[in-house]
């Protein structure tokens, strides 16, 4: 008996909070990681800057909050402020070299400079250090007796309808199926009279601000600092590319299992080592199914 | 005779092989199949091609020849069936080991080195010839890569333009390019898959011309569209008809064969 | 028409002016490199020299990104694991071994030889994007392990590497001279990119070229594609690294920045800015990168803005770089002066 309680006791106090706090780093990881899916999905663009457009939805909060704005009207003002400046830079900058033949590597290289750029304009603007930002929602609800801090259960529950409102904004609706159909075939969506560019430079302005909402709902939690989007770039890619580069369902259920695997690995081995834990598992899938998990956006 | 084949770079899998055997014949493909999801590309198929023959596969589109290629090739496995070449087993090997004794092919859409000039992508091809142990030694002491790559380059007539980008050639001189490459390494067996596709008449006999200058240095095996072309240059004609072979024999009996015209000729004539 | 002879003839000529083009390029780069030395050191501008010596081992770093980039076609994110690789094992053994500069270089190419194969199996089996995530994947988990590894100095490195007098057998260059060290990273990067300019015209460097040019092609030419990738990413690893292990000779220490992203970055804006597949091109990149960021420096400490965005316009509007920008020209010179030597 007294053994039986021990692993209750262990489910619950050891266990469980990792299991939560697995799923709360999942939700940000997963929602970088849906931004950067969607865009290869579509553009076949490795955005390298995304962690940087993180980061740059995190800094416009704290304007917006210095300047007095309450944080609910952030939430919804910084993913639309980002709209246009996805819009631009896929018009001023990847469209320039969309039509080569490396492509591939020259967006990449692309958003790789523009990541350096906005990194050290972060530190010209906000200074080096790190900013606090305020939790909007203060305490802690009790669920199964433990304690959960509410912003981090909003959290969750945000990103739960988040992943929820994108799926159903690309596989059921007719503007999905427009993304859908150009991500197949560019030329045949092209004569079928689909604006191709500027479902382009739609589709990567929106997983921008997918980009920038993360940035202002995860500023309460981890604080905003210019290379916060260096931090969790890696874990976005390793999670993208074991679901499958341009799949939305792998995105969530690869974010949500390796958060898990980091989050109950660390119990055992020191954190240090969950990084190449991650990187390993990839590697693995990678040579079982060199494509990831799941398909490209086309099929879900 | 061509026997003694040489290694390839970084190893390969050099390839011993029998000295030939002149009774069988050189390629034989037996009871080859494979299916993509509901569709049998390719079913049941068997044939042999004859030492220095050419030999050609005719049929409407969709009739599943350039899936053939690819199984013979090594682009994609079989489900079943064997192909048997030189007296070797080589279902499923990789496109290189097969070049190494001695089985190239070209592209139906041009498939070259488009950056490199004209003359390196028949260096390049022709490198095969040399042993191994020059990959790392300059290459003007690769004297005879050098001068099959000369020789090839003047006899498919594009000599002028050898130091010039291979896409900046027109698509007929792309084309015969395109056979010249597959021809660099002195293989034993070329298949060549629709090598006049979109060329002009002109240009059309004169690769005519070239498959049958070819032929007594390697044994030919064709995949085309034009009947007429099959028909003047193939010593054996192979016809398919949704994935399973038709019919086949000389020339003259396939053009007589009532089954190949009710299939085939019946829809070419107004062609 | 143009006989058997003409043919051969004819694509040397056009390849010798390619050739000379960039033989020119590099011939100028040490001209100017000694020239500088020279200048420096009547001056006594230690300061200087060692920024130089710096720019020299950074360069090491970015010929190596262009043995894979503008060669091989392999965009490699990670190249700083090799680099700060070899800084370590190279600091290792001066420090705690013998004060040995040619043992360190040994050593050094010996392991990261065996560490490259292994890297190589991981990395190489993807292709495109997926090859350049799993290398910046790789040196990020390595750096992590690094910083956070105590028998490693941790997030402080290693320090105390000992100022060592290398052995040349004719006589003794000391890393405390600043111009003589100078002359010798000249020489000893001139020499790892003479190697690399060389394996690129031979049949297995071609090979490479004609991977970037039409990958799916190769293995119908009978060359195994992988293990070509394979070859490449060892050498380019081993380039890295020889350049990564004279940096604690110059600067005493190595610390977990040398494996940072920023590192293989900087390498890759290097390699662009020079001039990608030309070898010599990365090297005049990086020592134009140091100048602009002590100009730059001297008005700002954020030079990265001013860098990163050179390196988008590079990307955009001269993706030959530097070097490719001015080569045409010196070609056809080269060419018009070649033709009448000839015969």
């Amino acid at each position: 008996m007294a053994d039986m309680h021990g692993l209750i006791d262990t489910l619950q106090f050891v266990f469980a909070p990792q299991i939560v706090n697995g799923l709360s780093i999942g939700v940000a990881v997963i929602l970088m990681a849906l931004g950067l899916t969607i865009i290869f999905g579509l553009l076949d663009v490795i955005n390298m800057a995304h962690g940087e457009f993180y980061a740059l939805g995190a800094y416009l909060a704290v304007s917006l909050l210095a300047a007095g704005v309450n944080f609910w009207v952030c939430l919804v003002a910084v993913p639309v402020l980002m709209l246009p400046v996805g819009y631009v830079v896929e018009r001023a900058l990847i469209q320039r070299v969309f039509d080569r033949k490396d492509r591939h590597v020259l967006t990449l290289l692309l958003t790789f400079g523009l990541g350096v750029v906005l990194e050290d304009a972060f530190r010209v603007v906000y200074g080096p250090n790190t900013v606090r930002v305020d939790t909007p929602i203060g305490g802690a609800a009790q669920i199964l007796g433990m304690y959960f801090p509410n912003y981090r259960l909003f959290v969750m529950a945000v990103g739960a309808a988040i992943v929820a409102a994108v799926w159903i904004v690309v596989f059921r609706t007719s503007m999905g199926a427009i993304v859908r159909a150009a991500a197949y075939d560019r030329q045949m969506a092209s004569s079928l009279g689909v604006p191709v560019a500027r479902v382009y430079s739609a589709t990567f302005a929106f997983g921008i601000g997918l980009a920038g909402l993360a940035g202002v709902l995860l500023a309460p939690i981890y604080s905003v600092f210019p290379t916060m989007g260096k931090d969790f770039i890696l874990l976005a890619f390793t999670v993208v590319i074991v679901g499958g580069l341009g799949s939305i369902k792998g995105a969530v259920i690869a974010g949500i299992v390796l958060m898990q695997i980091q989050a109950l690995a660390s119990l055992y081995i020191s954190p240090v080592w969950t990084d190449p834990l991650l990187f390993g598992v990839m590697v693995l899938v990678l040579m079982w199914r060199p494509r990831g998990l799941f398909g490209a956006l086309g099929n879900g | 005779m061509n026997a003694r084949r040489r290694s390839s770079f970084g190893g390969g899998s050099p390839s011993r092989l029998q000295p030939d055997v002149d009774t069988g014949p050189l390629l034989a493909v037996h009871d080859l199949s494979v299916h993509f999801g509901a569709l049998r590309a390719v079913d049941q198929v068997s044939f042999g091609v004859a030492k220095r023959s050419i030999t050609s596969v005719i049929g409407p589109n969709g009739a599943g020849k350039s899936t053939l290629f690819n199984l013979i090739s090594g682009s994609i496995r079989p489900d079943r069936g064997r192909v048997v070449f030189r007296d070797v087993d080589v279902t499923g090997w990789s496109s290189n080991r097969l070049l190494d004794i001695g089985l190239a092919r070209s592209f139906q859409v041009t498939n070259l080195f488009f950056e490199l000039p004209v003359f390196e992508n028949l260096r390049l091809a022709a490198q095969r010839l040399e042993p191994t142990w020059r990959a790392m030694l300059p290459t003007p002491r690769s004297t005879r890569a050098l001068r099959r790559a000369e020789e090839l380059i003047v006899r498919f007539g594009l000599a002028h333009k050898a130091t010039e980008a291979a896409g900046a050639l027109s698509h007929g001189e792309q084309r015969r390019l395109e056979i010249a490459v597959a021809l660099a390494s002195k293989p034993e067996l070329m298949l060549l898959d629709e090598p006049t596709q979109g060329m002009s008449h002109v240009d059309t006999a004169e690769t005519a011309a070239l498959i049958r200058s070819i032929a007594d240095e390697v044994t030919v095996l064709l995949i085309e569209h034009d009947v007429r072309l099959v028909m003047d240059l193939s010593d054996h004609v192979i016809v398919m008809h949704q994935g399973a072979k038709l019919a086949e024999g000389d020339p003259a009996s396939v053009r007589m064969d009532g089954k190949v015209q009710a299939a085939y000729f019946g829809e070419a004539v107004h062609a | 028409m143009a006989d058997a002879g003409s043919v051969i003839e004819a694509v040397r000529r056009s390849e010798d002016s390619r050739r000379r083009s960039l033989s020119a390029f590099a011939l100028a780069f040490v001209a100017f490199g000694v020239a500088f030395a020279a200048i420096a050191a009547a001056r006594g501008e230690v300061f200087f020299l060692r920024l130089a010596t710096e720019a020299l081992i950074f360069g090491g770093l970015a010929l190596s990104a262009d043995i894979l980039l503008g060669y091989a076609g392999m965009l490699s994110l990670g190249q700083a694991l090799f680099f700060g690789l070899g800084a370590y094992v190279s600091a290792l053994v001066l420090k705690n071994v013998l004060p040995s500069f040619w043992l360190a270089m040994l050593v050094t190419l010996l392991v990261t030889t065996l560490i490259g194969l292994i890297a190589a199996v991981i990395a190489t089996r993807a292709r495109g994007v997926y090859f350049a995530l799993i290398t910046f994947g790789l040196a990020q988990v390595v750096a992590k392990v690094v910083f956070n590894t105590p028998s490693l100095g941790a997030s402080d490195g290693i320090i105390g590497v000992p100022v060592i007098a290398i052995d040349l057998g004719v006589g003794q260059v000391t890393a405390a001279s600043p111009a003589a060290f100078f002359l010798f990273c000249l020489a000893f990067i001139m020499a790892l990119y003479c190697l690399c300019a060389y394996l690129a015209r031979t049949p297995g460097g071609r090979v490479l070229a004609a991977i970037r040019s039409n990958e799916d092609r190769v293995p119908f030419l009978g060359y195994p594609v992988t293990r070509a990738r394979m070859l490449a990413f060892v050498l380019a690893a081993d380039v890295a690294a020889l350049s990564g292990a004279l940096y604690p000779v110059l600067r005493g220490f190595v610390s977990p920045e040398l494996l940072y992203f920023e590192v293989s970055g900087n390498a890759i804006i290097t390699v662009i800015i020079g001039g990608m597949g030309t070898l010599i091109g990365p090297l005049y990149g990086s020592a134009l990168i140091v100048v602009l960021k002590s100009v730059i420096g001297s008005y700002t400490a954020h030079h990265l803005i001013v860098i990163g965005s050179l390196f988008v316009l590079a990307v955009i509007f001269f993706p030959q770089g530097l070097i490719g920008a001015v080569r045409p020209s010196l070609e056809r010179r080269f060419a018009l002066r070649a033709a009448p030597l000839r015969r």
